[in-house]
């Protein structure tokens, strides 16, 4: 019995650690909404595992004019994805925190178009991004500048 | 009790972690998006700024290289009563016209409020001459040296606000029948500019106006330039137009194929360097225009095909003398003579390129 109590008192504080770990680190300063240059959508910046995700929460034309109706991923290459709601899309994906204010690795989907293009995230200051998508190397890229945002809570 | 101690340490890094993920996957569900409507910066002195692009336009090409085709088409050559050529020249007959085409654009500032982008073009023109040992300078000098242009560009985009923005573009070519190994003073290159303001007046449509100073009918000019882009609701047709240099009108098929009609205004003024001519400083006001259907569309992610046929007009191969490279303008109604008329025949062409697009 002393041996289970012992094990579960490490569960819990191995887990809180973990999570401590998880949150705590300046990656983390990606989490929030942010507003692309267009200010045609809003990405949430979300944590999963160890890595971070950005989804659009919000739409300057939610309607798709020509049906009506809300607008899905009518541009991706991949058939199967091309009736999948935009919002709520993952644009963003994979991105790990590399330290001096950057997050690499992950990938920028532009649901206009619909490529995806190798990403790197540069955090200018607590409330500036600059979001270089490219292709191959990053000279061949456009680099693209995103404002946090706060949300208005009623 | 190690075998408890491993036991729990992983099974407490499995949980947190899954614990995070199941988290954020059930705020995913949960997600009330109406949140998101009421929002301000977090920055409060941020503004915002419009975009140098609208929904719809064919993508910027950071590299291209193209193979330009024009059919057979004959040059007259003609002495001007105050020109400085008095000679009369056979009639010089061409197969064909044709050549590589390769440009490159970098980004080198991408910010809201700012963008600046540099570029360079080498354009090689060969010629095949059906004459043989014919009389005509001009024509046996495009026959042995052809005509290139090398030249870097600057396109600066700087918006004021979310609708009013300026742009400019300006560039340096180096244009004749240079050669890499007997290569043209940099004092003869032609300087190009626009400048113009607009209005970015939604995400389908925007305009502007300004002026240009030009080389594209040949000779040197200063010409009001317009600006308009548009795409329509469902994104199955736009206008791309920078008048009175190109305008065409686009039909999108999706966005990775689209097919373009309309023309190009297409020249500048090449020197002739190298050819044996009667007058050393003798320049060909190069100005044509181009008739055309334009097909584009990617062949794998960011790799497009553009092919392009059409009818070739020629609006000048008038040529002048400028000695030292020493500019004039003469405009639409200048008097100043020409030093030779020349006519050309208008072929078809054809224009093939691979291009690495922009994100």
């Amino acid at each position: 019995m002393k041996n289970v109590l012992i094990a579960l008192c490490l569960v819990l504080s191995g887990s809180l650690f973990s999570s401590f770990i998880q949150q705590g680190t300046d990656g983390d300063r990606l989490l929030g909404v942010w507003e692309p240059s267009n200010g045609r959508a809003r990405v949430k910046v979300e944590k999963i595992g160890s890595k971070y995700f950005g989804k659009i929460v919000w739409l300057k034309e939610p309607i798709d004019p020509e049906t009506n109706l809300p607008k899905v991923d009518k541009n991706n290459p991949d058939p199967a994805l091309q009736s999948v709601p935009l919002k709520g899309y993952r644009m963003l994906k994979d991105f790990t925190y590399a330290g001096n204010n950057q997050w690499t690795g992950g990938t920028i989907y532009d649901p206009l178009n619909g490529s995806t293009y190798n990403c790197t995230i540069n955090m200018r200051d607590n409330n500036t991004l600059d979001i270089r998508g490219y292709i191959g190397v990053s000279a061949f890229g456009r680099t693209d500048v995103w404002k946090r945002l706060q949300v208005q809570r009623n | 009790m190690r075998k408890y101690l491993a036991f729990a340490a992983f099974t407490g890094l499995a949980f947190g972690s899954t614990w995070a993920q199941v988290d954020s996957l059930a705020t995913e569900e949960e997600e009330d998006y109406s949140l998101y409507d009421n929002v301000s910066f977090a920055d409060a002195g941020t503004k915002a700024y419009c975009t140098n692009k609208i929904e719809g336009l064919s993508p910027s090409k950071l590299i291209s290289v193209g193979y330009d085709y024009q059919l057979g088409y004959n040059l007259t050559s003609i002495n001007t009563p105050g020109g400085q050529v008095q000679d009369v020249y056979e009639q010089a007959d061409f197969a064909r016209s044709n050549g590589m085409r390769l440009a490159l654009n970098v980004p080198v500032i991408s910010r809201n409020d700012l963008i600046v982008q540099l570029g360079a073009n080498y354009w090689n023109q060969g010629y095949s001459l059906e004459n043989e040992g014919i009389d005509n300078p001009i024509a046996a000098g495009l026959a042995a040296n052809g005509l290139r242009t090398t030249g870097m560009n600057l396109t600066v985009f700087k918006p004021f606000d979310e609708t009013r923005f300026f742009l400019f573009q300006g560039s340096g070519d180096l244009n004749g029948d240079y050669s890499f190994s007997d290569i043209m003073p940099l004092k003869y290159t032609k300087y190009s500019a626009a400048a113009l303001y607009g209005k970015r007046v939604s995400d389908r449509k925007m305009w502007g106006w300004g002026l240009a100073r030009t080389y594209r009918v040949g000779e040197l000019n200063y010409i009001p330039i317009l600006l308009y882009n548009s795409t329509n609701l469902a994104n199955t047709w736009g206008t791309e137009v920078l008048f009175p240099a190109r305008a065409h009108v686009r039909r999108t098929f999706n966005p990775r194929s689209m097919l373009f009609m309309g023309y190009e205004l297409e020249g500048n003024s090449y020197r002739m360097y190298r050819s044996s001519v009667p007058q050393n400083d003798l320049e060909i006001r190069r100005g044509e225009l181009r008739f055309r259907f334009v097909y584009e569309r990617s062949l794998k992610d960011f790799i497009w095909l553009s092919a392009q046929v059409g009818y070739r007009y020629n609006y000048s191969f008038d040529a002048d003398v400028l000695p030292e490279g020493q500019e004039f303008f003469r405009g639409f109604f200048g008097d100043q003579p020409l030093a030779m008329e020349q006519s050309l025949t208008n072929p078809l062409y054809f224009n093939i390129s691979l291009n690495l697009v922009s994100p």
